[in-house]
């Protein structure tokens, strides 16, 4: 996979790099700052870009933005933005034009190999990955709704999985269920929160999220 | 003989001040007592306000005078007492300066000046008059006959040796003659500076501006040591332990693939696969508490200075509390920016407000508004819970300090029954 790297800190970036090209993958560019992303992308059209939240000049919220900006000129653009914290108003703003492609991860999760490779081929497949972090800032926040309290402690299992971003086959792998359990599980979620049903995991994702959101 | 010449000086100084002192005395009586009449008759009426500042307006100046003939005999001037009088509206200006004692004082000393300065004024141009008339009797004496003069008046009058005697006995007296107006000048000038130099008002009112000030200089500093750390945290050890992480997950592969090649190759295969699933197992720990040190590091940075605060400010910070929290929040406010500290004390007020409701309120919904009032931000946290909180309880007591530091105030409102409101208001220029 072709991939541009956004990240200021040149310890990290440098890691990024290795980690990707040791398992693969092909970093086209690795650039420190949110103009020479967008620079980058335009000249490479890569795969997927990772991205970090905080880049030069202002340390705040550049890479998000640059990010946004990028998938607004270019809908198909892939993004995966790290950073040290995550909050859920960052999670909802690059769901919110409703297309996959997008992910969202605390940077520790890069120390779980398999699972951050995973993400990486859900996002740049078009698919969603979130940060289990942001998925139990939802659930706390969904705690009001009487819908998730109605969950079976599985159901909650699942729903977890399937708001990071998994699909079926891989909420199986994880949870060692066969296929026809979780999708009486699944089945079972949507009937009691009242959702739509949906086979796409995109579709699903936003559909859980816009309802822990609500 | 050099020193004659700065005492002479100081001397005509000094009688100058003096002679002055006996118009500026009466003059001084003439409008202390003029203005204030009109003021008073004039303050049953509209006119009274705009009267009494221009009243003292004129005063002010008439006491600058004052201060600044003072200053011949002082060497300096006596510094201006006067506080900046600050208020929108006619009245609070009037009540402003009516509060400042040096404007009660600069009238204080216009009719003291009177007393005074016709005392101290004739008395020195009396004893001048007197000896610099004997240093100079040959010149008029011969002029004014004396046929009936006493004893030692005659002779001295009217014979010419006489005169030059007087002459000598007139020399003679100038010095002290000289220190005696001196003297009496710098006495009169030390009464004026008892009332016209600046009181202990005027230096309350200047610590007091001086030490809000170093104040705000250490809050500020404060919070941008605080952002200082979060940034270097952010930079430094987080940064430092992902990479460290990053190498071990690599080092897990390596070891992995090491072991599917391993099976393959002749020798101990037994062994190292056993060997290798121990390494691995230790490298799954070290990354776990790898993890773990993160979520410390974020914890703490959180407690320090909330990134999102940085990233986004106040509104949206507080936003992604009410997000977080289990109860139902709404937030009203505007997205204005507001000085780091204030932002900074301000959600963590709104954090503890929140925390207080979902814990020990037993509140289901929460409102917190986000205002501007003319200087002021305030905070206020509402929510439908039981009440009854203790407002010296650590938290608020902690919340409360930090507050204060910025001269802001917190107060809890929590009757049994509830509702719970927690208060806060912060000073801030627009």
């Amino acid at each position: 996979m072709r991939i541009v790297i956004a990240e200021d800190l040149l310890l990290l970036r440098e890691g990024m790099v290795r980690l990707l090209t040791d398992t693969g993958h092909t970093v086209v560019a690795a650039v420190a700052d949110a103009p020479g992303l967008l620079a980058a992308v335009a000249e490479h059209r890569p795969d997927l870009s990772i991205v970090d939240v905080r880049l030069p000049p202002g340390f705040r919220d550049e890479g998000l933005r640059a990010a946004l900006e990028l998938r607004a000129a270019a809908p198909d653009t892939k993004v995966l933005i790290v950073s040290q914290y995550v909050e859920r108003a960052y999670a909802a703003e690059l769901l919110a034009d409703g297309r996959g492609g997008v992910g969202y991860l605390l940077k520790d999760r890069v120390t779980a190999l398999d699972d951050f490779l995973d993400a990486i081929e859900r996002v740049a497949a078009g698919g969603t990955a979130m940060d289990p972090e942001v998925v139990r800032q939802l659930f706390t926040r969904g705690a009001r709704h009487h819908g998730v309290g109605a969950l079976t402690a599985r159901e909650r299992e699942v729903l977890d999985l399937m708001a990071q971003g998994l699909s079926n086959s891989a909420i199986c792998a994880a949870l060692f269920l066969a296929p026809v359990s979780v999708e009486k599980h699944i089945t079972g979620i949507f009937g009691k929160l009242d959702l739509p049903p949906a086979d796409d995991t995109n579709r699903r994702v936003r559909a859980v999220l816009a309802y822990l959101n609500g | 003989m050099g020193s004659i010449g700065p005492v002479l000086l100081r001397t005509v100084k000094a009688l100058a001040y003096l002679a002055g002192g006996l118009v500026a005395g009466v003059a001084g009586l003439v409008w202390a007592v003029v203005s204030t009449l009109v003021t008073a008759v004039l303050s049953v009426t509209q006119l009274g306000a705009p009267v009494f500042l221009g009243a003292t307006w004129v005063t002010r100046r008439f006491a600058g005078l004052e201060r600044r003939r003072a200053g011949w005999v002082l060497g300096a001037p006596i510094g201006s007492p006067y506080v900046p009088v600050r208020g929108r509206s006619l009245r609070e200006r009037v009540l402003a300066t009516a509060a400042q004692p040096a404007t009660w004082r600069d009238l204080a000393w216009l009719i003291a000046l009177f007393p005074l300065g016709l005392a101290g004024g004739v008395a020195a141009v009396v004893v001048t008059a007197v000896d610099l008339g004997a240093i100079l009797a040959p010149l008029w004496l011969w002029a004014v006959p004396n046929p009936h003069a006493p004893f030692p008046a005659r002779p001295l009058m009217t014979t010419v040796p006489g005169r030059f005697a007087l002459v000598v006995l007139g020399l003679a007296v100038l010095p002290p003659a000289a220190w005696f107006v001196r003297w009496l000048a710098g006495l009169v000038a030390a009464a004026a500076r008892a009332l016209l130099a600046p009181g202990l008002h005027r230096r309350l009112v200047e610590e007091t501006e001086r030490l809000a000030a170093t104040r705000r200089r250490v809050v500020d500093a404060q919070a941008a040591e605080l952002r200082r750390i979060e940034r270097d945290l952010h930079d430094g050890a987080q940064a430092r332990i992902v990479a460290a992480g990053m190498t071990l997950a690599l080092a897990a592969r390596k070891l992995r693939t090491a072991a599917s090649a391993g099976p393959s190759a002749a020798g101990p295969s037994a062994a190292g696969a056993s060997g290798g699933a121990d390494v691995g197992a230790d490298i799954g720990l070290a990354r776990r508490q790898l993890d773990e040190a993160l979520a410390e590091l974020r914890r703490l940075v959180r407690g320090i200075h909330p990134p999102i605060l940085t990233d986004r400010g106040l509104h949206a910070a507080v936003a992604a509390l009410a997000g977080d929290s289990p109860l139902e929040v709404t937030v009203d406010g505007d997205a204005e920016r507001y000085p780091a500290a204030v932002e900074s004390a301000a959600y963590f007020v709104v954090a503890e407000g929140l925390a207080n409701a979902a814990k020990h309120a037993g509140a289901s919904r929460c409102t917190v508004t986000l205002a501007r009032a003319g200087d002021a931000v305030r905070v206020r946290v509402t929510d439908d819970g039981r009440g009854g909180a203790d407002p010296a309880g650590s938290g608020l007591d902690g919340l409360r300090r930090r507050v204060e530091a910025l001269d802001g105030t917190l107060t809890i409102d929590s009757p049994p029954g509830g509702p719970t409101v927690l208060h806060a208001e912060f000073p801030c220029a627009s």
